[in-house]
């Protein structure tokens, strides 16, 4: 392949654009954040291979496109197996270690170990649902971006998002809002 | 029993987006990683190419000055 300096530039827009979501996506759907981290590279990496057809798109067609490569890794991930079992120990393991890194030291651990309690309720939501989620939280998409994104009506993305809250709440003895 | 704050959630819930954002880095090695940095000549590379060579040739042929004055 032949490429210059424009290509460089045009995929890097491309990449700033959307490498919060992709992120988000694949945080979601395999929780494992190394295996997020490299499925994002694959992903991209396949747009800057096609970088002549997926340069020109306007932006939702764009993200449809890049998305369309993302649930086609992940769904090749989850065949491979190890996704599946990566996710199950990245949960285990990120639900007894993770820390705050904001506040003082006991507004910490206690913030600590609620993260560590969100976390875990994370990992038990359905995976439509973490994945609406995570592209919400992380991915900071609106209901409407991430059904472009996934195919989806954005009504189905804001059901799975108010029962993904209402089932973390729950998890969390907190209270949500039309709950 | 439940809290009474009504944003708990979304304060927690910034609070693991934030821990698992890709951070800056992270997607700066990525990047690195897809885009090559030896990176093809630009376009018009030949044209420079030529450019360069011919005026060394010419330079190099040049006949020095003193070398003209006696010519002449």
């Amino acid at each position: 392949m032949t490429t210059s300096r424009d290509d460089a530039a045009v995929f890097t827009a491309i990449f700033d654009r959307h490498r919060h979501a992709v992120h988000a996506y694949f945080l979601g759907r395999v929780s494992d954040p190394e295996l997020a981290r490299d499925l994002v590279q694959e992903t991209f990496l396949r747009a800057w291979r096609r970088l002549s057809e997926v340069g020109p798109l306007p932006g939702g067609q764009q993200r449809a496109w890049i998305f369309t490569v993302a649930r086609n890794l992940a769904i090749d991930s989850y065949r491979s197996g190890a996704a599946r079992r990566a996710a199950e120990d990245a949960l285990r393991h990120e639900a007894t270690t993770r820390e705050a890194t904001v506040a003082g030291p006991h507004t910490q651990a206690e913030l600590g170990e609620r993260l560590a309690r969100l976390e875990a309720a994370i990992g038990q939501l359905p995976e439509d649902q973490r994945v609406v989620l995570s592209m919400t939280a992380a991915g900071q998409l609106t209901s409407r971006q991430i059904g472009e994104a996934l195919g989806e009506p954005a009504g189905t993305v804001r059901y799975r998002l108010s029962q993904a809250r209402k089932q973390l709440a729950a998890a969390l003895d907190l209270e949500e809002e039309g709950a | 029993m439940t809290h009474p704050a009504g944003h708990d959630l979304d304060q927690l819930l910034a609070a693991w987006a934030q821990a698992h954002r890709l951070t800056d880095s992270d997607a700066e090695r990525i990047r690195q990683a897809i885009v090559p940095d030896d990176l093809a000549l630009p376009a018009t590379w030949w044209s420079d190419l030529n450019s360069k060579v011919s005026q060394t040739i010419a330079r190099a042929t040049a006949m020095p000055a003193p070398a003209v004055a006696g010519w002449l």
